[in-house]
């Protein structure tokens, strides 16, 4: 009986020294306050060359940048010889789910990117970043393009990339056909009927994964002019019932039903239509100005440009193109060396080295002073002067709205009445409001 | 015979690990259920709200359950069938069935990941090879939108569930055929009984406890078959290929509602039980023999 009983209590002993090693979401004690983050978090870049070595971690998830990044990180490490940068990336679908505990608990992530919208409010809440309002490298951004990383007047965040996020289309093949970017919607379907007669694909449409998310936002960009369409939906003010959106459903229908997009869109993913789009067997691509490196590998005599379909009639048109300003690069404030981190952070905001990851990468950039060396870059940075309007999409901050939306364009390509996948993403977005 | 209370002492290494790694996140789980957590900020206690939205007010919950069963029924019945046949066409240890077990078997090995990437190419509808076969010849109007079509999606992956797994159910059945003695057999055609006659007096009825392996398992394996799903349509379009355990996944990971996700497993856990006991008490007859 005694052994029995010492073997028990040896038993609770073991299983509570374990479980009490773990992990738990409420004994790391977040900062309960997260609009006061830590003091020091605040304070400049101090110099680390007398202290210690140390290693900093950053995370992210553009597996394509790896090169650069190794070499931007060599040439860092290069002039800051005590710190180190050890980078980790995880897939973009992916990412919250393998960035969140490491972010939790300190342990990775001194500096880590993170998307705008829905993420960076998460991980505001949460209390991740810290405040680099008073960082004097700031002035290295331009203002207007940094607001994406702002909460209640405070810089948490840098916005690195510029992106549009609308149809890229063949220079060549609408200079071959005499096209032009069209200016209302009638005029968009007559580039299409033309390309088609043609025998182009007027449209490759990724319908099987990043599409809807994508060509939705150029699609609604001027039904509902409203920038706080997607806060209505979401606390029940507005419905995607009504009539814009359901007009936004209707026009891709009209595009599918008229063949404008690629026999069977819906299996369609990204990287088949990049590639028929790199053939030139399809005359746009339905994604974004971060796909124009990338096809112009695939192709390298390719002439590509940006445009939006304009949905309404030339005179009611409010927006030319969709931006968006991402890849957050924030400091833990969790972080024990946020110092070095801020350094890693300000080295990438210099001119020159923001200069490098934008011609390597083919990416604009949100700093200042750098020169563009690539056609697809000069023809993207000429954007930056048209009216355009934030990504929309990523202003839906409930992800099963966000789904539900998408998957309603999805419906309707794979047949449904516009109004009929209307009602069902209502039904959802119902589910799941804004209390 | 007397026993010694410390032979106890013996299972505690392996209940140590029972404990901690299956008790304790169970009930840290069902703790979690009824909580609103989004993996960041700190938990916050209410109640049955996460069960109440499960079971009133989420029809994507609902949506997920149904693609499940299909899948399920489709998995089971087609599995079952493919590798009963079979493994009745490769019972005896001769060199070249031998060789046909490993071939079938062989998909099983191969990682899910892998596995679902050879399949995404094969289905594409642009490139892959099935619709460009079927197109060679002459069969175009046999091709399809394999995984974009919603209402194809689901069955287009339990092909592929079952390509990969019936090797390893005939496995299991080659071992229960192969336990039923010669001289049933013998005794049977004595009688005059043809072939279908011999499979439905003498095999199924002794081949049924393997059969109810191979039904459990196949249900529990199709219930929850995430990675697949995962990899080849992430659950659309349109939650055509949505099931259970990747909604789970999306509610915890993507709409970070890790108490909501936490409750939708417990639903998940006591479904998959119910299935399960269900169907053992439906094949528990077939243990007579």
């Amino acid at each position: 009986m005694k052994k029995w009983f010492s073997a028990t209590v040896f038993m609770i002993a073991l299983a509570m020294f374990v479980t009490g090693c773990g992990n738990n979401g409420n004994s790391s004690k977040p900062n309960e306050n997260s609009s006061a983050p830590s003091k020091s978090a605040s304070e400049s870049p101090k110099s680390v060359d007398n202290e210690k070595e140390v290693q900093i971690s950053f995370i992210h998830w553009r597996g394509e940048d790896t090169k650069v990044f190794n070499e931007l990180i060599a040439k860092f490490e290069g002039e800051n010889p005590k710190i180190k940068v050890e980078m980790s990336i995880f897939p973009s679908e992916q990412y919250l789910a393998n960035a969140q505990a490491k972010l939790i608990d300190g342990t990775a992530g001194d500096v880590f990117a993170s998307y705008p919208g829905a993420q960076f409010e998460t991980m505001f809440k949460a209390g991740l970043y810290a405040d680099l309002s008073d960082v004097g490298f700031k002035s290295k951004y331009t203002e207007n393009l940094i607001k994406a990383g702002q909460k209640d007047g405070k810089q948490y965040a840098f916005p690195y990339q510029l992106v549009y996020n609308q149809p890229i289309y063949n220079k060549a093949i609408f200079e071959k056909l005499n096209l032009t970017p069209p200016k209302d919607w009638e005029g968009f379907l007559a580039l299409c009927e033309t390309l088609k007669s043609n025998g182009y694909v007027p449209i490759a449409f990724p319908g099987a994964d990043i599409g809807p998310g994508q060509f939705m936002n150029s699609m609604m960009m001027n039904n509902n002019t409203d920038e706080e369409i997607w806060a209505k939906v979401e606390t029940g003010q507005a419905k995607v019932t009504d009539e814009w959106f359901v007009k936004t459903l209707s026009q891709f229908k009209e595009l599918n039903d008229k063949g404008y997009f690629q026999k069977d869109s819906l299996g369609t993913s990204k990287d088949i239509a990049g590639s028929l789009f790199a053939q030139e067997k399809a005359a746009m691509l339905a994604t974004g100005s971060y796909m124009l490196a990338s096809n112009l590998a695939l192709n390298p005599e390719l002439k590509q440009g940006l445009l939006a379909p304009i949905t309404v009639a030339a005179d009611q048109a409010v927006y030319e193109g969709i931006h968006t300003t991402t890849f957050l690069l924030g400091v833990s404030a969790r972080s024990s060396k946020k110092d070095a981190a801020k350094k890693f952070v300000e080295f990438l905001s210099q001119a020159e080295n923001a200069e490098k990851y934008a011609n390597e990468t083919g990416q604009l950039v949100t700093v200042n002073g750098v020169n563009y060396s690539t056609s697809e870059l000069q023809e993207t940075v000429s954007w930056t002067s048209k009216k355009t309007r934030f990504h929309p999409r990523y202003l839906i901050s409930v992800a099963a709205i966000e789904k539900a939306v998408t998957s309603s364009i999805q419906e309707v390509i794979g047949g449904v009445d516009p109004v009929k996948a209307a009602e069902n993403a209502q039904k959802i977005i119902d589910q799941n409001l804004k209390k | 015979m007397k026993h010694s209370k410390s032979l106890y002492l013996f299972i505690l290494p392996g209940l140590a690990i029972y404990l901690l790694f299956f008790v304790y996140p169970t009930i840290n789980g069902l703790i979690l259920s009824f909580s609103s957590w989004d993996g960041f900020s700190e938990r916050k206690w209410i109640g049955l709200d996460n069960y109440t939205r499960m079971l009133t007010g989420d029809s994507i919950f609902v949506r997920a359950f149904q693609n499940n069963m299909k899948f399920m029924i489709s998995v089971v019945v087609f599995q079952t069938i493919l590798s009963l046949f079979f493994a009745i066409l490769l019972t005896k240890n001769t060199k070249k069935n031998v060789i046909y077990r490993v071939l079938f078997f062989f998909p099983t090995i191969i990682s899910s990941i892998a596995v679902a990437f050879i399949w995404g190419f094969m289905y594409n509808p642009n490139v892959g090879v099935i619709n460009s076969f079927l197109g060679n010849i002459g069969l175009d109007a046999l091709s399809n939108n394999w995984l974009g079509n919603p209402a194809m999606a689901i069955y287009s992956i339990a092909f592929v569930q079952v390509w990969a797994h019936t090797g390893q159910m005939i496995v299991l059945f080659v071992a229960g055929l192969q336990s039923i003695p010669e001289e049933l057999y013998e005794a049977v055609y004595l009688d005059g009984a043809n072939r279908w006659q011999a499979f439905r007096n003498v095999t199924w009825p002794l081949v049924a406890p393997a059969a109810t392996i191979v039904v459990a398992y196949t249900t529990i394996q199709s219930f929850k078959a995430f990675d697949l799903i995962f990899a080849l349509t992430g659950g659309g379009p349109a939650y055509s290929t949505e099931i259970l355990s990747t909604y789970i996944y999306h509610t915890a990971f993507q709409s970070s509602e890790f108490g909501y996700a936490a409750a939708q497993s417990m639903g998940f856990m006591v479904i998959i039980a119910i299935v399960t006991i269900g169907q053992f008490k439906l094949l528990r007859g077939n243990r007579a023999y």
